[in-house]
């Protein structure tokens, strides 16, 4: 019953949060069927991967032609954002069952991980806890994955679908933005993005792996003006 | 080829997000120079993708356009209210209506 309770709680957290992630999947399914990426394959990438940065990234690498190894890379570059996440969530999910904590480990996503504060404030026990990050979990990945599939059904019938690439950079821009708090963000950002026009000749997608890392390189040579104090529950609930 | 990549990147991301879980007992902590790495790793990645698919069109300069403009409107959108679905509705509204002009 209380159980029950703290599902819907979280479930009612994300409520708002669900839409946006939906109409990330519908284009996201659109892209897949516009770039000629198998369809089944591409509506079950949200499955496995559950990541649209990483998924979108993947695709584009493949679509230009890149290797195995090269479209995995990015993805994970993308993706590597995960584990500050994972590290955010070690204390509260330290306390889950190991079936939970290694099934709630699949589902966190770049909105749902600043969600814990709110669930360990309001519900005290680690079993309703669970409950609790499932509700603010779950919903997120069934839009997503919903999504993508409607989007891969869609896809082909969806007017101006020719120009249905625009979705990869307008997706990007919006994934970044809340990423982004200081100075050494934006500077990261902005040499990721001058450095992969100017290694443009790089074959294989591998400009995006060699910027990505140039980018992070920048950034960290920017010092932060003001050292953040570390908060109480680590930090990662407002990056990207 | 693809179900492989998704295969690969999928064990790959879930561990990623089974590492600070599986690996960091309650009290400690990612050395900070990891930890800034990490954060700057996404901004830096996410700008690389951007400059590529929107500045590039298959390895070539793209024609000042539609894609800028209605990129622009995004990150103002996105600046301004920082939610992802209002960001994707303004940038695709914007990118719909110009279309639509005929620009």
């Amino acid at each position: 019953m209380t159980s029950r309770a703290a599902f819907l709680d979280g479930a009612k957290d994300v409520a708002g949060l669900a839409p946006g992630v939906a109409v990330f999947g519908l284009s996201f399914g659109a892209l897949i069927r516009a770039r000629g990426i198998d369809p089944i394959a591409g509506a079950m990438s949200s499955v496995i991967v559950g990541a649209g940065a990483g998924q979108t990234a993947a695709v584009e690498v493949v679509v230009a032609g890149g290797t195995v190894i090269v479209a995995v890379l990015s993805a994970l570059i993308v993706n590597a954002r995960f584990a500050l996440y994972s590290a955010a969530l070690a204390p509260m999910f330290g306390r889950f069952s190991r079936r939970w904590r290694y099934g709630l480990a699949w589902l966190v996503s770049d909105q749902t991980v600043g969600l814990y504060g709110r669930g360990q404030a309001r519900w005290r026990t680690p079993a309703l806890q669970q409950y609790y990050m499932l509700g603010v979990t779950l919903p997120m990945r069934t839009s997503w994955v919903g999504g993508t599939f409607a989007g891969v059904l869609l896809g082909p019938v969806v007017p101006g679908s020719w120009q249905i690439g625009f979705i990869v950079p307008l997706v990007f821009i919006a994934l970044a933005l809340p990423g982004i708090r200081g100075l050494p963000e934006v500077v990261a950002a902005v040499t990721g993005l001058v450095a992969v026009v100017a290694l443009r000749g790089l074959p294989l997608g591998l400009n995006i792996v060699a910027a990505a890392l140039l980018g992070m390189t920048a950034g960290l040579l920017v010092r932060p003006r003001f050292a953040p104090a570390p908060p109480a529950h680590a930090d990662s609930a407002d990056s990207t | 080829m693809i179900w492989v990549v998704f295969a690969l990147a999928g064990i790959g991301t879930y561990l990623i997000r089974l590492s600070g879980i599986a690996l960091l007992a309650n009290e400690e902590r990612i050395p900070p120079l990891v930890r800034r790495a990490l954060r700057m790793i996404g901004p830096a990645a996410m700008g690389a993708i951007v400059g590529n698919s929107l500045l590039l069109d298959h390895g070539a300069w793209r024609p000042f356009g539609v894609w800028h403009v209605a990129s622009l409107v995004a990150l103002a959108v996105g600046v301004w209210r920082r939610s992802l679905g209002l960001t994707l509705l303004a940038g695709a509204a914007a990118f719909a209506a110009l279309l639509l002009l005929g620009l």
